[in-house]
């Protein structure tokens, strides 16, 4: 043993460093590309940004880029032109506030209050509430959405139909049926292509005159209609896009989370005589909760994101109809506005950490407890 | 040596005299090459923007130009949108990735004050194979030259004009529009015949108007002829007292009305169009009326694409009866004093819209690829490729020399027919020459005033979220902005330069 | 006792035996996922066929079945690889090397670390973290308002906060624990690239690093670690702990339990995450626009350059794009071997 000591001594020091070893590179990368960025993204978002002979010069000018997107020049585009709100669409705003208020008076009651969790309650709640008084404002006819409405648009109405699909999907699929194969690797290819070809596929095939489907248009007399020149159908339009490209991850990850439900419960309860609804509700819901929050969240996440479809289809037209506020944020970029395109990009960091983290607070880890169980 | 002792011996003579022949002819070539090559090694990275005009000429010009000199050129092409931010950030943040650019010669202010752009006054003058004095001088002043001295090399020069079928108009009895009313009286007319006999209805008017793109100059070039009666020097997009944005008046009031109503006799789509959209539509024989620079001409007479050859008539842009009156902001008739250069009671103000693309050269570049880069833009500009390529409409370069102009052969040969060309080279001279050109932007930033701010009020109108006089006040707010921002009395004392007072 | 006779509609909607479908059901279900796979196959048949037409035969009208309908051209394939070839294999090889290179680190660097947040507990003291946020506001002030070099500011940071650490750590008691530090690195996800992508070009170009192979895949590797950590996590808790603990009671450092034992058995697991993060990588457009002007252009951004004001070139186009997923097919070809069924589950455990 003792000619191994002074090689033991060293192995012995490698051994204790470790685990910083393993974490650091990690951590060290992240929190520098991450907090960097944070914070002079933040700064940018304070100032003006000008580009002269050399550089480039930044003068702090506080938050009035902010005020510009929330009530000054661009409030148009930001958030919209504000319309009417109806009276009946008060009466639910102030439903919401009272059903959240008891909530956050339930929560400051019970005994795991922290400041930390209060806080954050409240901001969700403060948030949740002016996003629905908003999207009722530019919403319901007599307003305009700007970019933050079409993207919470694209988000939760994307998001959403597309889960229900893949999850369609994915049971059909996960049943005995042959080609099995086949059906996974087909529907798998959508997410290897780039979005920006996508979304130039989805044009190609959009197009009334030209396009594939040309002779079902003609035939409903729809040749030489323009989708494009039609805010709602132009959103649509980038949705479906969307959902082209994203459906096969949740197709993936919902088809694996359901193959490997407990086949003896499924079993059982078929030579029970259970119809397939009483399987999927009591049984294989549960069982994939967890995995499909989870999946949930990851596209969330990226939802949040989109900019290549509506910039390519529709070049946020008609009008700034589909504009994002990826979009909107990259297009202040063209034109030399540094500062305001930092702003759009903290306004959708704000909104988003807000919705993926309640997300993630209420709905995954309830999944995640309801499954644990 | 394993290998020959394999081969039978009667190949082996054969094989070494094949291999010396080789030899021999590569170093003739290589010694004839290695003679005549000064820029061997040297690769000039040009931008400009995605084509196939102004790229694809550019493209097959730098194999020629490799074999005339050695020097690599790498054509980057990015969307229009984007040309302008990414060359002023790829200068002024000092990565010069880019050693020279084609680009639009009103932002030469933007990117020549900083010092950005390398100053080829004396290599232009001393270039004999460019043959400067057959560019035409307004050319030459607007696109190639900044504040006395010369930046830039033009490929291309531009002017805003109608385009008409001539075949449907001389059929509905109608003669070329040369006012803006008379334009839409023309295209409501004709509407929804067939113009090119597939038996689908056709439309009065195409006009690109897509958001982003090229597409904003159209409703300067509808504005102008209500603007602007006094003269060059008087200019359209701002009061030379005190640089009130000309923009919220009757005047543009009235241009925008016409602007929208000519999507009435449009294809649907038409918001999406952009140029190269609503060109393809007219040579594919599918509209009436269109408002475009040179290059329909060109690519009407294309066999390969056009189903209207010998139908295209080209006419100066249709002007006003009435000007605006800058004090009040309303319109009037025109008078002999309102509108001294009015004929027939009509004034007429040619756009020079853009002014035509042109190459410039990336200061901080190395000497041996700025001096490559020149003589690159010098080989695509002089006569021998360039009185080619005006005359192919997919180059995108439309006539800028005099030559061009005079000389009526190079059209012949190209395939116009006499009366086509005479008419189409017509209307563009009577444009270069009117005393009542209208100059485009040229102070400092003009990108975003026009591309950004108007770009976007306009793609809104036409989206019908606001009406004329939030449009209105939308531009006039974003200039005001601007102006602010970089000084107003700066701005005024640069935009009054420009306009030569 | 006699089987009372089915009718037509009990033949079809009932199973044959208990574990298969009834007749009406499996219709029902292959039409569903036969309609499918047409949605998803089409606009990929559609792009390749369009890769071979003529200018004419887009424009005038759908044409869909190349030899009967038209005439198969190579003129765009000829374009794009003959009369562009450089233009187009800069972009191309300039891709691979970025997407490969930094999703080898990502995955690796990942895996390291998804190792230690399984197995190893960590207790990073609140105190450290708010140091370190502030020392790196600190150098970004000093850099941006003050003017001073960042090399400078970079020191002045890195030594103020070494020295709050060492001094004053130990009045700061609250620390986190692993869960924290995993929830953070995958928060990091959230963030739109569309935020960072300014600070980080402001950075590459401070370094002089703008258009530089190097920017972007440094990039790239930021940007996809948090999904490395995320998923590699998953994988790694489900291998048993006994495994380790026999093999470090038997002498071996950690280091080789994780190169020797954690990593093989997760196979699976790296195979699922390294296609995930390639073709993230691949795909991605946005950095590259601003990190990238000439040398380290991709292909999304030439692709996205087709954006031409004639209408987009549709051939060439279809070209590009076909020939983007190539790469990515064969890749996970050569991965999918690897990818078995059930372990794809355990990525995505919450």
């Amino acid at each position: 043993m003792s000619h191994n000591q002074p090689k033991q001594g060293f192995a012995q020091r490698l051994d204790q460093l470790t685990p910083q070893l393993l974490i650091l590179p990690t951590v060290l990368i992240i929190l520098f590309l991450a907090i960097y960025p944070l914070l002079l993204s933040a700064y940018l978002s304070l100032s003006r940004f000008k580009l002269i002979s050399g550089g480039f010069e930044l003068k702090f000018v506080g938050i009035r880029n902010f005020k510009k997107l929330f009530s000054g020049s661009q409030q148009y585009h930001f958030l919209g032109t504000m319309g009417d709100i109806l009276f009946w669409e008060w009466l639910i705003v102030a439903f919401l506030a009272v059903g959240f208020g008891y909530w956050i008076v339930r929560y400051l009651r019970s005994a795991k209050v922290s400041v930390i969790g209060s806080v954050g309650r409240a901001i969700t709640v403060a948030v949740l509430l002016a996003l629905t008084l908003l999207a009722f404002s530019v919403l319901n006819g007599t307003g305009y959405p700007g970019s933050l409405m079409v993207t919470l648009f694209y988000v939760f109405t994307g998001v959403a139909i597309q889960f229900f699909i893949a999850l369609g999907l994915a049971l059909l699929c996960a049943q005995k049926i042959r080609g099995k194969h086949f059906f996974r690797m087909a529907f798998f290819i959508p997410i290897m292509v780039t979005p920006v070809g996508i979304a130039y596929a989805f044009r190609m095939l959009m197009d009334m005159s030209q396009g594939p489907f040309s002779p079902i248009w003609s035939a409903f007399g729809l040749a030489e209609f323009s989708w494009a020149a039609d805010a709602w159908l132009a959103r649509w339009v980038v949705l479906i896009g969307d959902s082209w490209q994203w459906i096969p991850f949740l197709f993936m990850v919902l088809l694996a989370a359901i193959e490997n439900q407990p086949k003896e419960q499924v079993e059982a309860a078929q030579l029970d005589g259970a119809g397939s609804w009483r399987v999927f509700k009591d049984i294989t819901f549960p069982a994939i909760a967890p995995v499909a929050a989870t999946a949930v969240l990851i596209r969330l996440i990226e939802a949040f994101k989109i900019i290549d479809l509506p910039n390519i289809l529709t070049n946020g037209g008609p009008g700034i109809a589909t504009e994002s506020m990826t979009l909107h944020s990259f297009i202040a970029w063209r034109t030399q506005d540094l500062g305001g395109s930092a702003a759009v990009g903290y306004s959708l960091l704000f909104v988003a950490v807000v919705v993926c983290v309640s997300f993630f607070n209420f709905i995954g880890q309830r999944t995640v407890a309801k499954g644990a169980n | 040596m394993r290998l020959l002792k394999h081969v039978p011996k009667f190949n082996l003579s054969k094989i070494a005299g094949g291999v010396a022949a080789a030899c021999a002819v590569t170093l003739a070539l290589g010694a004839n090459t290695a003679l005549a090559k000064k820029f061997d090694g040297v690769t000039v990275n040009v931008m400009t923007f995605t084509g196939p005009q102004i790229a694809e000429p550019l493209q097959r010009h730098a194999p020629e130009f490799k074999a005339l000199t050695g020097a690599t050129v790498n054509i980057i092409t990015v969307p229009f949108s984007d040309l302008y931010t990414k060359l002023l950030t790829d200068f002024a943040t000092g990565t010069n990735s880019v050693d020279a650019a084609v680009f639009a010669p009103q932002w030469v202010v933007d990117y020549a004050d900083p010092g950005y752009l390398q100053d080829i006054s004396a290599q232009v003058a001393a270039d004999k194979a460019l043959e400067e004095s057959d560019i035409s001088p307004f050319f030459r002043s607007f696109s190639t030259q900044y504040q006395g001295k010369t930046y830039l090399l033009t490929l291309d020069g531009d002017f805003h004009m109608i385009y008409y079928r001539t075949d449907v108009l001389k059929e509905a009895g109608l003669a070329p529009p040369k006012t803006w009313d008379e334009y839409l009286s023309v295209a409501k007319a004709v509407n929804g015949k067939d113009m090119n006999g597939d038996g689908k209805a056709d439309y009065g008017s195409c006009i690109s108007k897509k958001r982003n793109a090229q597409a904003y100059w159209a409703v300067m070039s509808i504005a102008g002829g209500y603007l602007q009666g006094q003269g060059t020097s008087q200019g359209a997009f701002f009061d030379t007292k005190d640089m009130k944005p000309l923009v919220n008046n009757d005047a543009f009031a009235a241009a925008l009305n016409i602007y929208k109503e000519t999507s009435n006799y449009a294809p649907a789509d038409e918001i999406n169009l952009d140029v190269g959209d609503t060109r393809g539509l007219f040579t594919a024989g599918r509209c009436a009326l269109t408002i475009d620079w040179g290059d329909v001409g060109t690519l009407a007479i294309d066999p390969s694409s056009s189903k209207v050859i010998d139908k295209v008539g080209a006419s100066m842009l249709p002007g006003s009866t009435k000007i605006l009156n800058r004090e009040t902001g309303k319109l009037e008739e025109c008078t002999a004093t309102s509108c001294p250069h009015a004929v027939d009671g009509v004034n007429r103000a040619p756009y020079a819209a853009f002014g035509g693309w042109s190459g410039g050269i990336n200061a901080a570049a190395d000497d041996k690829v700025k001096q490559a880069a020149y003589e690159y833009f010098s080989f695509v500009s002089q006569p021998a490729q360039s009185n080619k390529d005006v005359t192919i409409g997919a180059t995108g370069f439309n006539p800028y020399r005099l030559s061009q102009f005079g000389n009526i052969n190079g059209w012949l040969e190209a395939g116009m027919s006499k009366a086509a060309a005479e008419n189409y080279l017509g209307a563009i001279k009577d444009s270069l020459n009117s005393p009542n050109m209208m100059l485009d932007l040229r102070i400092p930033k003009n990108q975003n005033y026009q591309q950004v701010v108007l770009d976007t009020a306009l793609a809104r109108f036409l989206a019908s979220e606001i009406d004329v006089h939030q449009t209105m006040a939308a531009i006039e707010e974003g200039w005001n902005e601007l102006n602010e921002d970089l000084g107003k009395e700066e701005q005024l004392k640069l935009y009054k330069a420009t306009l030569g007072l | 006792m006699s089987v009372p006779k089915s009718s037509f509609w009990q033949r079809l909607t009932e199973p044959k035996d208990v574990q298969s479908m009834s007749p009406l059901k499996k219709i029902f279900t292959y039409s569903v996922l036969l309609c499918w796979s047409f949605v998803v196959l089409f606009p990929l048949y559609w792009l390749f066929i369009t890769s071979f037409k003529l200018p004419i035969q887009v424009s005038d009208g759908p044409f869909y079945l190349p030899f009967i309908d038209f005439k198969p051209s190579l003129h765009a394939w000829e374009y794009i690889f003959i009369d562009l070839g450089r233009d187009t294999l800069r972009p191309y090889l300039n891709s691979i090397i970025i997407a490969s290179i930094s999703t080898v680190l990502a995955v690796f660097i990942g895996s390291m670390s998804a190792y230690a947040l399984t197995r190893i507990e960590y207790k990073p003291k609140l105190g450290s973290i708010i140091a370190f946020i502030a020392a790196v506001a600190l150098v970004v002030y000093l850099t941006v308002t003050v003017g001073m070099s960042w090399q400078l500011s970079l020191s002045i940071g890195a030594a103020l906060f070494v020295i709050f650490v060492l001094s004053f750590s130990r009045y700061f008691r609250r620390s986190l624990g692993n869960n924290d530090i995993l929830f953070w690195i995958i928060s990091q996800r959230i963030m739109p690239p569309v935020v960072s992508v300014l600070p980080i070009y402001i950075m590459f170009q401070q370094l002089g690093l703008l258009d530089t192979h190097f920017a972007l895949i440094v990039t790239y590797m930021a940007v996809n670690l948090p999904i490395a950590v995320w998923l590699m996590r998953d994988f790694f808790a489900k291998i048993p702990v006994d495994l380790e603990e026999s093999a470090m009671l038997d002498g071996a450092s950690r280091m080789r339990v994780f190169l020797t034992i954690y990593l093989p058995l997760a196979k699976p697991g790296l195979a699922a995450t390294t296609m995930l993060i390639l073709i993230l990588s691949w795909n991605e457009y946005l950095l590259a626009l601003f990190l990238s002007t000439a040398d380290a252009q991709t292909m999304p951004l030439m692709v996205a350059a087709q954006n031409a004001t004639r209408g987009p070139q549709w051939w060439y186009m279809s070209v590009l794009i076909v020939v983007m997923i190539i790469p990515v097919l064969i890749a996970a070809g050569f991965i999918g071997k690897l990818i078995n069924k059930g372990q794809l589950t355990g990525a995505v455990k919450g």
